[in-house]
């Protein structure tokens, strides 16, 4: 943010300028000040009337004006910075020092008590609700993950080759569940699983001959979350995909007919590989959103409870209780705020292992292309 | 190997643009034809037609005299070389130029045989581990080459193949084009707008204008004898020189005399026929200078010196362009602003009707 700043003009010589230039009948602005100096540096020594008034002006003044332009971008971009600060970095970071400690929230800062890493120890160790909950959000990160891009992909294959000017209003109608709020798409589908009038035991009696399902029992919900969630990031997924596709030169793929590729073959040998470094990106994210996966969850396992309340804690036996919902439930709802800045950070650990392991898998000889 | 017949082939884009208007062509079995035109009178389209990249709207294609409109794009025996290379980048040189015959289910070592085998030809043995973003422009044209000569393809298209080459590289390129010819001796489709390519490689040239063939023919032929006043203008450079012409009032001798405007009056060794001539065409090496009185009178404007040669331009009363001549040398005290004489050489020189189709010569 180095402006370039010419040392303040001399008042004298501005007066002088000033003087002259009216004289000789030349616009404001021509001074002595060189092509190369800075916007600001010229209007500070263009002579003005009140630089050229104010012959006797102290220095000091216009040396304070000069401050000021070099500190109002600072200000001007200060709100970002000073919202990230307070509501971004400090609960970042003190979420680290909390973890440390044993500290009900209610009895303020002066009620915290080092504990030490006993906290970490308790959660990896003794914890059960947290690696039931962990154990979850992989069963249903897998189920719930795999498959997108399984079905994102082929998808977007799809709409690329067989949809010409309607390729866009399709992508738009699959990108709309990943626009609409998660509260709304839960409620929706909390009715369309529901056991005795929803679509879906109704579906599949009509279709199997299955009876009808209660999708909240332990050994059910997390199917039905995993599907939401599929359902939900499909679409994000499949537009990530046909936008890569997109830019595959149209050659290669007339060069693969020309070889004798079928459509399969063309997506197998063409596509697939063509859009590697894509697919790294998509699984990245999943895998990211995966392990924080809560609204989902949270909002689903509501209807079991029964009491009209939004918030669910996981549903019967706690089947469909995510690692986020147990963050959430350790500080908010036991005012554990150590044990679960401590959960949270675990969490985050394991968000770092598992991009890297993703990085190994499919990240390797994607760049460069 | 098979000859390449059209017939009355057309086509129309699903967006009603016209494009091919009803082509009749027959490139002989082993043939390099070359395809020449200005840009969008649907070169590529007639290329890609053959291809089987588009769909044929009306008319046959046949290659050694099946019909193959219908034909899958792999199974008509012609393999395509894109300007672009289209080189798949996720594989090696060698998957690259097997990738045909493992897609046709053959074993790894018949796939391996072949890719050696066109690589040998092409010189490209030491890059068959590479991947093509490792590779020269140069290279990466060998290796697209190579791609089309592993699958034993009845006719070769290529597509502007040199076009992304600098100009030496493209020399190159030219000179092996036409000695792998020579070597595989395949039909062989060439879509350029390189004039020196087309003279060069062709044994014949189609020359297209908007989806019409103007004239095929051996190079030297439509060099020497263009059909009409595109097919002259189109090959030559510096292009040929057109005058605007009459025939001459005192014209009752049997050989045909033209007046050029007030820069005098040329007679040529022909008959007069029944149509009336409207346009001469000259080009630039078959004109020479001469005394002032004697040929056409002209002001010389310009001298490009090439190095080898030199082109003078000059105008000529009533003429609106300028008269092109190439010199073999800087004759002395020629410069901007002199008269000269110039006398074009009547046995080389075209004329033309006003519909702009040459008149019979000689
Ligand atoms: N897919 C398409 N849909 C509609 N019109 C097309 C399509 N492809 C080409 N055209 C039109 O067909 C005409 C011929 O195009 P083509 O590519 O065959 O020209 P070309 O002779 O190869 O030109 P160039 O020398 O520039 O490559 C052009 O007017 C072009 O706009
Ligand atoms: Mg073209």
């Amino acid at each position: 943010m180095a402006l370039p700043v010419s040392p303040p003009p001399d008042p004298d010589q501005d007066a002088a300028l000033a003087s002259r230039g009216a004289g000789d009948g030349l616009a404001e602005g021509t001074t002595n000040v060189p092509a190369s100096t800075s916007l600001i540096a010229e209007d500070l020594a263009s002579p003005t009337p009140q630089h050229s008034g104010a012959v006797a002006r102290p220095a000091a003044a216009s040396r304070r004006r000069l401050t000021m332009r070099k500190a109002a971008p600072y200000l001007f971009i200060s709100p970002f910075f000073i919202l990230f600060l307070v509501f971004g970095l400090f609960p970042l970071l003190f979420s680290i020092y909390v973890s440390f400690f044993q500290w009900d929230a209610a009895t303020g800062l002066g009620g915290m008590e080092w504990v030490g890493i006993d906290n970490y120890a308790f959660v990896l160790m003794q914890d059960d609700w947290f690696h039931k909950s962990l154990y979850n959000t992989a069963w249903m990160g897998i189920a719930g993950g795999l498959p997108q891009h399984l079905v994102a992909l082929p998808l977007a294959f799809f709409l690329h080759t067989a949809f010409g000017r309607w390729r866009n209003t399709f992508v738009g109608i699959y990108f709309l569940p990943f626009i609409t709020s998660t509260v709304a798409i839960s409620l929706v589908f909390t009715s369309l699983f529901s056991r005795e009038f929803g679509v879906v035991n109704a579906m599949l009696g009509a279709l199997l001959h299955l009876e009808n399902i209660d999708w909240w029992q332990p050994q059910y919900s997390k199917t039905m979350i995993s599907f939401v969630v599929w359902w939900r990031y499909v679409g994000f997924n499949t537009v990530l995909y046909l936008s890569a596709i997109q830019t595959i030169p149209r050659d290669l793929f007339e060069a693969a007919i020309m070889d004798g590729a079928s459509r399969w073959q063309q997506f197998r040998h063409i596509t697939l590989p063509m859009l590697k470094p894509m697919i790294y990106f998509a699984v990245t994210l999943t895998i990211i959103g995966s392990l924080q996966l809560f609204e989902e969850p949270f909002v689903l396992t509501a209807a079991s409870a029964g009491d009209g309340r939004m918030s669910g804690s996981g549903g019967i036996d706690q089947a469909g209780k995510s690692a986020a919902m147990h963050v959430f439930t350790t500080g908010f709802g036991e005012n554990d705020f150590g044990t679960a800045s401590a959960v949270a950070w675990i969490l985050f650990m394991i968000i770092a292992l598992m991009t890297m392991l993703n990085n190994r898998l499919l990240g390797r000889d994607t760049e460069g292309r | 190997m098979a000859g390449l017949s059209l017939r009355n082939v057309r086509k129309t884009y699903t967006d009603g643009t016209d494009v091919i208007h009803g082509i009749d062509l027959e490139v002989q079995d082993g043939e390099f034809l070359v395809f020449v035109g200005p840009s969008g009178c649907g070169k590529s389209t007639l290329l890609r037609m053959i291809a089987g990249l588009e769909d044929i709207t009306g008319g046959d294609i046949l290659i050694g005299g099946e019909r193959i409109n219908d034909v899958e794009p792999s199974r008509r025996g012609v393999a395509m070389v894109f300007q672009s290379y289209a080189l798949y980048p996720h594989m090696t040189v060698a998957e690259n130029m097997g990738f045909a015959l493992k897609l046709a289910g053959e074993s790894r070592d018949a796939i391996g045989a072949a890719v050696g085998r066109a690589a040998e030809i092409l010189q490209i043995s030491h890059l068959l581990d590479k991947r093509p973003k490792t590779l020269s422009g140069g290279q990466r044209q060998r290796v697209a080459i190579g791609r089309a000569i592993v699958r034993k393809p009845r006719v070769f298209l290529f597509d502007e193949p040199l076009s992304n080459l600098d100009a030496a590289l493209r020399v190159q390129m030219r000179i092996e084009l036409a000695r792998l010819h020579g070597e595989i001796g395949n039909t062989m489709i060439y879509v350029t707008h390189d004039q020196v390519e087309a003279m060069t490689l062709g044994d014949r040239i189609a020359l297209f204008n908007a989806g019409r063939i103007e004239q095929v023919g051996r190079p030297l032929d439509l060099y020497e004898r263009p059909a009409s006043r595109f097919v002259a203008g189109f090959l030559g450079s510096p292009r040929m020189n057109f005058l605007r012409c009459e025939p001459a009032p005192s014209a009752s001798t049997g050989s045909l005399r033209l007046r050029l405007g007030d820069a005098g009056e040329i007679s040529l060794n022909r008959p007069v026929g029944a149509a009336v001539p409207v346009a001469l065409g000259v080009r630039p090496e078959h004109i020479s200078l001469t005394r002032t009185g004697d040929g056409l009178r002209a002001r010389v404007e310009l001298l490009e010196h090439l190095g080898d040669s030199v082109i003078m331009y000059a105008s000529l009363a009533g003429q609106r362009d300028p008269v092109a001549v190439r010199l073999s040398a800087h004759p002395d005290g020629l410069e901007p602003g002199a008269t000269v004489g110039l006398l074009p050489q009547a046995e080389h020189v075209a004329i033309f009707d006003a519909a702009g189709r040459a008149m019979s010569s000689a």
